[in-house]
């Protein structure tokens, strides 16, 4: 499968956003330099991999040989953009202090996420160059199309000058499949599934290319209708082996679902261990440096 | 059995957490509890899925509350009184409904709807959204029909952002800066502090480099709302006056997740800073309790079949030990007066009254530290 240069991994809450975020980063970290850049507050995918989450370092840290992590926030790009436009020191300072301003670029809560995916822009132009890669830790699947839709909303509000000029610069990265692509992260749940699918349909009609699923927690059917008969007697037993198929029933369904949507499907087992770290992400790195290989 | 939570001297609960931890199933849950009990509740949903509605057999297109069907579900004694509406809040809505209320004329609130700042705000700014829930919230309270109201709130990464929306919405409309920018020319450069001056230099500055043009719509906005500070300073207040009120149970919504836990901590210690007390975090889909080990040896079943269970077991301890430690985190971090509240997983996505009934009659306290 030809990975596009920066992939953006998305999904609803509690389908393991963030871990496989990190696995990704790390499967992607052995074939070239891969940096993973975090939008979410908590920093969840780089606190994962690294006991430093960086918002000691600004800007890029090392978490292993050729591994970068970067903890992304919107208002640095807000502070970068105001002085980047207004060239006069005092004046750009002024500007980001005035109660004013912060009202009205919280009135327009698109203009930081929309400075955020210029950066995106940026550092995806910026992996080209030295042949990396980007993994991106996104927002959960809601905010995300909001945040991903947010370059023609800014078209639409700035007719003209210097913004409307970076959208059409990020509309067009955003529909370039060799240099954007989306990781949708599926947990083998009822809503999980269908937000899935909402979410990749939202993609595709606003001309998003490369798109996949990474169905996560999965796991295969180990009782058969013999053995759920024979375990009749030890009933507390028997709900849990009902519910082990319970996932793996699901972990079919969900698959055929995202494959009749026309997604590729990437899927990680369910770690059945008791705790989720480093080394546990690295063993999901394994899976899916394996499944991209075979694809 | 001990009720989970003590209900009686209670008006209103206040459900609040991350997204995708069954907030919304909690919140219904925790009101059909209330029903259950013998009262007569009301549970409002801001979530945009409309989830809640569906579990209770709900039309998502109505703006008032509905009386969900409870048949079935209530003990007799307690019947009397029992009842359960559920209602789904529209925050663009009831915020236009509420410059409806409070603008001085219709051509003031014309010019409100149409203003691009207000269109925004409205549409998008979190805060507004829940603002506006605290509104509804209010005009639910204060209509007597209710003994006690459930709100789910909308998914927040801050938990004070919910709890704090009526301030900000007031500090925005109070804003010195922002009331002298709708000032004509003539008065702005009179007596003006530079501070004034400045925030409109620097939004035409921002107008000039970004071709927003925003200044107009600004000062079209402040001017608009300058008859409606008032009132709406006087709901804001009541409903902080309702937060504080010891009538009013604070619930944190999250799971035993890690990074969950995480956030659950965070957003108690942003709301004890903020001087209010978390009466509850409700842990949602808690696993059953693993079966005994020794009953499979003992089992007669093929020894095929007991090696599958054991493997099962082993599989399902691992995930359950995961959890035990992310409760003792919890409890470890949470001030003594907040209690955890656990809700089962039911292995299934909860959407039936009788599931949501299942997880009422199911929630308990855990007390991590008695626990292996």
């Amino acid at each position: 499968m030809t990975l596009p240069r920066l992939i953006f991994v998305t999904g609803k809450g509690g389908t393991g956003k963030s871990t496989v975020a990190a696995a990704l980063a790390l499967a992607l970290a052995r074939r070239r330099p891969t940096t993973l850049a975090d939008l979410d507050k908590r920093r969840s995918a780089l606190r994962l991999l690294s006991s430093s989450n960086g918002e000691s370092d600004r800007g890029t840290f090392k978490i292993a040989a050729h591994l970068d992590g970067v903890a992304l926030s919107p208002h640095a790009e807000l502070e970068a953009f105001i002085e980047r436009i207004v060239p006069l020191k005092a004046l750009s300072r002024r500007m980001l202090q005035s109660r004013t301003f912060s009202y009205v670029t919280a009135a327009l809560p698109g203009l930081e996420a929309f400075l955020m995916l210029e950066r995106l822009r940026i550092m995806a132009g910026d992996a080209a160059l030295k042949d990396h890669y980007l993994v991106v830790d996104g927002p959960a699947s809601g905010s995300a199309l909001e945040f991903l839709s947010v370059a023609e909303g800014v078209k639409g509000i700035a007719p003209g000058g210097t913004l409307n000029r970076l959208a059409s610069g990020v509309h067009s990265f955003l529909i370039d499949g060799a240099r954007f692509g989306v990781a949708i992260t599926v947990s083998p749940e009822e809503m999980a599934l269908r937000e899935a699918l909402e979410t990749a349909d939202a993609l595709k009609r606003r001309g998003i290319k490369w798109t996949v699923a990474i169905l996560n927690s999965t796991s295969k059917p180990l009782f058969d209708a013999a053995d759920l008969a024979a375990l009749t007697p030890l009933k507390a037993h028997a709900q849990l082996a009902l519910r082990r198929n319970a996932i793996a029933e699901y972990t079919i369904h969900a698959r055929e679902q995202l494959k009749v949507a026309g997604l590729h499907v990437l899927e990680l087992p369910t770690l059945f261990l008791p705790e989720l770290g480093k080394d546990e992400a690295t063993q999901l790195a394994d899976k899916l440096e394996k499944t991209l290989t075979h694809q | 059995m001990k009720s989970p939570l003590d209900l009686k001297d209670h008006r209103l609960i206040i459900c609040l957490g991350p997204g995708g931890v069954g907030k919304t199933t909690i919140s219904a849950a925790l009101a059909l509890y209330g029903a259950m009990e013998g009262r007569a509740v009301d549970v409002m949903t801001v979530d945009p899925a409309p989830r809640l509605l569906d579990a209770l057999g709900l039309d998502a297109s109505s703006a008032e509350p509905q009386p969900v069907a409870l048949d079935g579900l209530l003990d007799r004694r307690r019947r009397a009184r029992s009842r359960l509406r559920a209602l789904k809040l529209d925050p663009k809505a009831t915020f236009d409904a509420l410059v409806d209320r409070y603008a001085p004329s219709p051509a003031a609130r014309d010019t409100i709807l149409q203003n691009r700042i207000y269109r925004n705000l409205s549409a998008a700014l979190s805060g507004v959204g829940d603002y506006m829930a605290m509104e509804k919230l209010l005009e639910l309270h204060l209509a007597p029909d209710a003994d006690l109201i459930v709100l789910d709130t909308p998914p927040a990464s801050e938990a004070i952002d919910f709890l704090d929306a009526p301030r900000r919405l007031l500090d925005l409309l109070n804003s010195r800066a922002i009331t002298l920018l709708g000032r004509s020319g003539g008065s702005l450069l009179r007596g003006l502090k530079m501070v004034d001056f400045a925030a409109r230099t620097v939004l035409s500055a921002f107008d000039r480099a970004t071709g927003l043009h925003l200044l107009g719509d600004v000062q079209g906005f402040v001017e608009s709302f300058a008859g409606m500070y008032a009132g709406f300073a006087e709901r804001a207040q009541q409903a902080g006056e309702l937060l504080k009120s010891p009538a009013t149970i604070i619930v944190i919504v999250t799971t035993a997740a890690a990074a969950r836990i995480i956030q659950a901590r965070e957003f108690a210690a942003s709301l004890d800073q903020a001087g209010l007390q978390v009466d509850a975090v409700v842990v949602n889909r808690i696993m059953p309790e693993v079966p005994d080990a020794a009953e499979i040896p003992r089992a007669k079943i093929p020894p095929a079949l007991k090696r599958k269970l054991a493997r099962n077991l082993n599989d399902f301890a691992s995930l359950k030990q995961r959890e035990v430690h992310a409760l003792k985190d919890l409890r470890s971090s949470l001030s003594a007066k907040s209690k955890i509240i656990v809700a089962p997983d039911l292995g299934r996505e909860p959407r039936t009254l009788a599931d949501l009934a299942e997880i009422a009659r199911s929630l308990k306290i855990a007390d991590p530290a008695s626990e292996s």
